[in-house]
């Protein structure tokens, strides 16, 4: 996976380059919101990571420029301490998703891994598989090896979200956003009991448990 | 040299300006008056001196000169205001009470002119006095003069103008002390204000100006003054506590990180054991770091937000139902029973990200503090006042009434629930949420002692009524 950087603090910018190249991806970087257009005028990048606050042009103004031009490459805002709105503002400007600093190193991969999967995925599925693992969206049912299980709503949402990034580590905040639309932290692990419920349902009787913990990052689907 | 503090405020300086004008305008209208004045006695007594002249011509026309003579020599004589002086026609005097014609002897026929009258009054004083007189040639050639002295109306004018002069000092003298009661009223009013911005600059933001009830516009400026280190106050004071709370929340889980690391470090180098153990407490340590960081950043922004954005109509019970089936769980893994009574079909307004977060957090603190075996109600309903209450009660330990707007401030923790997790910032962010929508938060008993379970605690918030 092709990764873009644009981060005008070139330590944070580095370290975030570190990690992912050290998770398997290639990574270039721009410091300014005129130098990422630059950059990213190829096209050839499958997730942009896109500061806020930059000298020059600011990353709303670099994204709304991009989208103008019709580039459609997903793009992860950062912001440094966001003001109440910039959520709402960055995703209004043409970014996919946000994150407000600090945040865990663990939440930006998972982020990011996920804009390029969604990009991949790009066409209407009916039915997900993930190993013996089916979902059919159209008849909203969940078979393991052929055997139907029976999910509440919000725990066939949670399911689908899950297999949609399969094989990769999403985070409790994102499950939060994505599955219940919530954006917010909250105080306590709530995900963590209606994981364990949807692990109940899918692992119990199976030798092979699908749904894995993965320690300071979240959960993770694996086939 | 310095003008006492009171002769320098700007009322003061106002009656001074005030005074100068109407000192000048005084000055015009006793001008003016005296111009008038002065000219009509003047008038008056031209037309005395051309009637007598008449009369005189008169005399002249029916007797003669000698007749003239006659009627000069008795007019003198008589108690008479005029002057009279009748010459021949080289000017030499014949008869009159005067020695000498101020008028020269001319071509003209007729002259007028101003002259001044030697007088001896009864006190044997000499006094002159302002006069006009006419001078004419009768139709023998004699010349005639009658003249007036105007001494008696132009002391009229002088005794007006004394008297406006006096009405005049009077008026600046009283015009000066009003202007120096008004500058003291003034400055004392303004002086508490000043108090108080003194005393906000030297850092006592708890300082406040004294609203009269007056109504005014002092107290209007105390009001706002008031109003304004109110919010400063509470702003600087919650900057002041979050920053003691982070110092406090945050430097034992960085002292706790530490030194599991450390620790590691001296492990791993000994080659005894495998330092992942720790590497993953030390992940949930910096998680909890940043937790506890962004819930005070949350509470910093709502706070410096004042109305809270985006704020739509929604109904809150579907809200709240979003929020309930998230905990449910939570509630029924602990042993809860957990009820929600929501009223469907309300509408309030606000943000709703907000409002799921502050329920979430009650919900939240509810189910954390209760024990197993308790309860939990979500309640949204209408109160009769129209304000929208949406409340979690529960049969958990409770808040003593002593303790409960504490918990509300940030950070507070209170010691029993040291040791559950969470950064005691949960009730603060509801706090800051209510604010933000202008409701506000409520915290009672719950449905009392019963059984093993405490008092329990019912958390309201309230949002104020659409419209």
């Amino acid at each position: 996976m092709r990764v873009l950087i644009v981060e005008d603090d070139l330590e944070a910018s580095a370290a975030m380059a570190k990690g992912l190249i050290e998770a398997g991806h290639v990574c270039e970087t721009a410091a300014d919101g005129l130098a990422g257009l630059g950059a990213a005028g190829g096209g050839h990048f499958d997730v942009l990571i896109v500061d806020r606050m930059m000298p020059r042009l600011d990353g709303v103004g670099m994204v709304e420029r991009l989208r103008a031009s019709g580039d459609q490459t997903p793009v992860l805002f950062l912001s440094a301490l966001g003001e109440i709105n910039d959520r709402v503002s960055g995703l209004k400007a043409g970014g996919d998703d946000y994150l407000v600093k600090p945040y865990a190193f663990a939440e930006l991969i998972a982020r990011v891994e996920a804009l390029a999967r969604r990009r991949e995925t790009g066409s209407v599925q009916t039915v997900l598989k993930v190993g013996d693992l089916e979902m059919d969206l159209l008849g909203r049912e969940v078979r393991r090896a052929g055997q139907e299980i029976d999910l509440q709503p919000r725990e066939f949402q949670l399911l689908e979200f899950l297999m949609r990034n399969a094989g990769q580590s999403v985070t409790r905040t994102m499950l939060l956003e994505k599955v219940w639309e919530y954006h917010f932290d909250p105080q306590t692990n709530v995900i963590d009991v209606h994981i364990s419920r949807l692990r109940a349902k899918i692992d119990k009787g199976f030798e092979r448990a699908m749904l894995q913990t993965v320690r300071g990052a979240g959960y993770r689907l694996e086939a | 040299m310095r003008l006492p503090p009171v002769l320098r405020t700007t009322p003061f300086r106002l009656t001074l300006l005030f005074l100068a004008l109407f000192a000048a305008a005084a000055c015009a209208f006793l001008a003016y008056i005296y111009l008038a004045t002065a000219g009509e006695v003047t008038r008056r007594a031209d037309t005395q001196v051309a009637a007598e002249m008449r009369s005189l011509e008169a005399v002249y026309a029916r007797g003669g000169l000698a007749a003239l003579n006659q009627a000069v020599i008795e007019r003198s004589s008589s108690d008479h205001v005029l002057v009279y002086l009748l010459m021949d026609r080289t000017g030499q005097a014949v008869s009159g009470s005067i020695g000498q014609s101020p008028v020269k002897i001319g071509d003209r026929p007729q002259t007028w002119a101003s002259f001044v009258i030697t007088e001896t009054n009864p006190d044997g004083a000499m006094v002159r006095l302002p006069a006009r007189g006419l001078q004419e040639r009768m139709p023998g050639g004699e010349w005639m003069f009658v003249g007036a002295d105007v001494g008696e109306a132009e002391g009229f004018v002088v005794r007006i103008l004394r008297a406006l002069w006096g009405a005049g000092a009077l008026v600046i003298v009283l015009g000066l002390a009003g202007g120096v009661l008004v500058s003291r009223d003034v400055s004392r009013n303004m002086a508490s204000l000043i108090d108080v911005i003194d005393a906000a600059r030297s850092g006592d933001l708890g300082a406040r100006a004294k609203v009269r009830g007056a109504g005014d516009e002092y107290d209007e400026l105390a009001g706002g003054l008031n109003d304004m280190l109110e919010r400063l106050e509470r702003s600087v004071g919650g900057l002041r506590h979050a920053g003691d709370a982070i110092a406090h929340d945050l430097r034992s889980p960085l002292t706790r990180l530490r030194a599991r690391l450390e620790a590691a470090m001296i492990e791993a180098d000994a080659g005894r054991a495998d330092p992942k153990a720790a590497l993953h407490q030390a992940l949930d340590d910096a998680d909890g770091v940043l937790r506890t960081f962004s819930a005070v950043l949350a509470i910093a922004r709502l706070e410096a937000a004042g109305d809270a954005p985006d704020q739509v109509m929604f109904d809150p019970g579907q809200l709240a139902a979003g929020v309930a089936e998230l905990y449910e769980p939570l509630a029924e893994d602990k042993g809860l029973d957990f009820k929600a009574e929501l009223t469907p079909g309300l509408n309030v307004k606000g943000n709703r990200e907000f409002v799921a977060q502050a329920l979430s957090n009650i919900l939240d603190n509810a189910i954390k503090y209760t024990p197993t075996g308790g309860a939990v109600m979500l309640r949204v309903r209408r109160r009769s006042s129209g304000d929208m209450e949406m409340s979690v009660t529960d049969t958990g330990p409770g808040v003593a009434p002593a303790d409960r707007a504490r918990v509300i401030e940030r950070f507070v923790r209170l010691e029993h629930s040291r040791s559950l997790p969470g950064v005691g910032l949960g009730l603060s962010l509801v706090a800051a949420v209510a604010r933000s929508h202008r409701g506000h938060l409520e915290l009672d008993e719950g449905p009392g002692v019963g059984g093993e379970t405490g008092p329990g605690l019912r958390v309201a918030l309230i949002l104020p009524k659409v419209g």
